[in-house]
């Protein structure tokens, strides 16, 4: 995923030669080598200093730019997160802020460098658009939209290889998800990653449960969040079970939750998500998953206790 | 060559009794900062060294709005009649400066960034120049300190950060509070060029600010001001930082003085 965002972004600037990267001593971490090397008076360093480095972006985005801030999320958006708020959003310009190494997908590194709270903090921000992609092959077609889009966005990426389970053929709308698989018993939403333990649940309930069929939908574009697609598929479930690598506060069931409250449609509903807890260190992170309820064994417990 | 002389002085007048009107029909209002760096903004705005057409202005201590207002208002960037609706419900001008004003191209309020963009704006914008207004007391953020290291590893010589040195912020001295010491060695020390100025002195400010337009390294020209100038008994009392409630008797002693 980190590698997809690297040489995209290099891609990109070739055709583009308004794109900036601002970056915080971790170029390296988010394969942005390449576009150093290729485009230097492009690649703008700053150091361990996120809170300066937000606002430059800022100040090259008022004179024209479009400016990816690159760093972990645990610092950027964490924190910087003022400086976002104020001289990004408030002032309206085109920022996008690339937190990498978000959730408990971080692993060995422990609780300080998995963010869990990246989520809530940029979707309360008003101008800011929130995307969490699937994969690597969805991290290349999202980096390419919002490069295009002159707003503020926040672009969730993480540390490890996962699994490529977007279609190649799909192309992504901000503002829009998209079905990963059909079914009729139970609407599985998320987003990133993660997803991933639904297709593991699926094929464990096709042994299981042959009857069973989950729809599983990817909700890469957090905010502004394609609520309609949600609202169908639960219409025919009337289950929905969202699972995230996120804290339940401010996290994607929470405002899923509180669309719901205000819908005329109320469906069984289970948030999966870490509750409020801080992460730890494993060098399996499936093994994270489970101790905070949030692998595949708790999304099997909970679509039979949904059922 | 004394202030009086200048012929800014006679707009320093004028203006200073704009800024007293405006915030007693408002009742509340960052008055003493406003009245300390009105000089340095109308130094900008009235010279020709900038051009702000071109040029950028970042004013990073946003609760300097109420001078800037003043100062853009006789500079036709807006209307004077506007200046009575300011933190009005329905106004363009709030309490802290916002970009929906006429000639603002930053809105801030949040301490210690508006350096940070100026340095990003002037990177981006290497043809013109960006001057940043700063105060004293700003210099505690951490931040200020990520964007001094930075202009200078970027060698913006189109920047110049002038500092609001009245050395009193909200709740007393900056010398109580957290001193800063010599900033001017500070900024040395970190490869800027310094100059100290009278803040209230156009002919200081004007050669000042021709000598820090075009040079090699970033500029931070330390502008020493009297908080509440012109208003005796505000001057350098740090409990006239704002107001709330300017109350009749208050704004008649004040005006009094600037008669």
């Amino acid at each position: 995923m980190r590698q997809a965002f690297g040489q995209t972004i290099d891609q990109l600037a070739k055709n583009n030669p308004n794109l900036y990267v601002v970056s915080m001593d971790l170029k390296s971490s988010l394969f942005l080598s390449d576009f150093a090397t290729h485009f230097p008076s492009r690649f703008i360093e700053c150091g361990i200093a996120e809170a300066n480095a937000a606002a430059v972006a800022a100040g090259l985005a008022k004179s024209g730019k479009t400016v990816f801030l690159c760093s972990f999320a645990c610092f950027s958006p964490a924190i910087n997160w003022a400086v976002i708020r104020q001289s990004i959003c408030y002032n309206n310009l085109d920022v996008k802020i690339v937190g990498s190494h978000a959730g408990l997908m971080t692993g060995e590194l422990g609780a300080t460098h998995q963010m869990l709270e990246d989520i809530a903090l940029m979707s309360t921000l008003p101008n800011m658009e929130v995307f969490a992609p699937l994969d690597a092959l969805e991290t290349k077609k999202i980096t390419a939209v919002i490069s295009k889009s002159h707003r503020p966005a926040y672009l969730r990426l993480v540390r490890p290889s996962t699994p490529i389970i977007s279609n190649p053929k799909n192309s992504f709308t901000i503002g829009k998800s998209n079905i990963l698989k059909k079914g009729k018993d139970v609407t599985i939403i998320g987003y990133g990653p993660i997803l991933y333990q639904a297709f593991e649940a699926q094929s464990v309930l096709q042994n299981q449960k042959p009857n069973i069929s989950l729809e599983i939908i990817n909700c890469s574009s957090i905010k502004p969040l394609d609520f309609s697609t949600i609202l169908k598929s639960v219409k025919k479930t009337k289950r929905l079970i969202c699972i995230e690598d996120h804290q339940k506060n401010g996290g994607l069931g929470q405002m899923v939750a509180s669309l719901f409250l205000s819908s005329t449609i109320k469906p069984k509903f289970i948030h999966l998500a870490v509750d409020n807890q801080f992460g730890r260190s494993a060098k399996d992170i499936y093994k994270l998953y489970n101790y905070y309820g949030i692998g595949k064994n708790s999304l099997l417990a909970t679509i039979k206790k949904i059922l | 060559m004394l202030n009086r002389f200048h012929p800014f002085s006679k707009i320093s007048h004028q203006l200073r009794l704009d800024l007293l009107d405006m915030i007693y029909h408002s009742g509340s209002g960052h008055i003493g900062g406003s009245l300390s760096s009105l000089d340095i903004l109308i130094s900008l705005y009235h010279s020709d060294i900038f051009d702000f057409k071109k040029d950028h202005f970042v004013l990073s201590a946003g609760h300097l709005a109420c001078a800037l207002y003043t100062v853009l208002a006789s500079k036709k960037y807006f209307s004077k009649d506007l200046l009575k609706t300011y933190t009005d419900f329905d106004s363009i001008l709030q309490g802290h400066i916002s970009k929906d004003v006429p000639g603002v191209e930053y809105s801030s309020g949040s301490l210690g960034q508006g350096l940070s963009f100026a340095a990003g704006l002037a990177l981006g914008d290497p043809r013109h120049t960006t001057v940043c207004l700063t105060t004293d007391g700003e210099h505690q953020e951490g931040q200020i300190w990520e964007s001094v290291m930075f202009a200078k590893k970027y060698k913006l010589g189109n920047l110049v950060n002038i500092v609001d040195c009245n050395g009193l912020q909200i709740d007393g001295t900056v010398q109580d509070i957290m001193p800063l010491n010599n900033l001017a060695a500070k900024y040395v020390q970190f490869g800027w060029t310094v100059t100290t100025v009278d803040g209230h002195n156009f002919f200081q400010l004007i050669k000042a600010l021709k000598q820090a337009k075009n040079s090699d390294y970033p500029n931070c020209i330390i502008a020493k001001t009297v908080l509440g100038k012109g208003i005796s008994f505000m001057e350098n009392n740090y409990k006239y930082h704002d107001v709330k409630n300017l109350d009749e008797k208050i704004y008649l002693a004040a005006k009094k003085e600037l008669l």
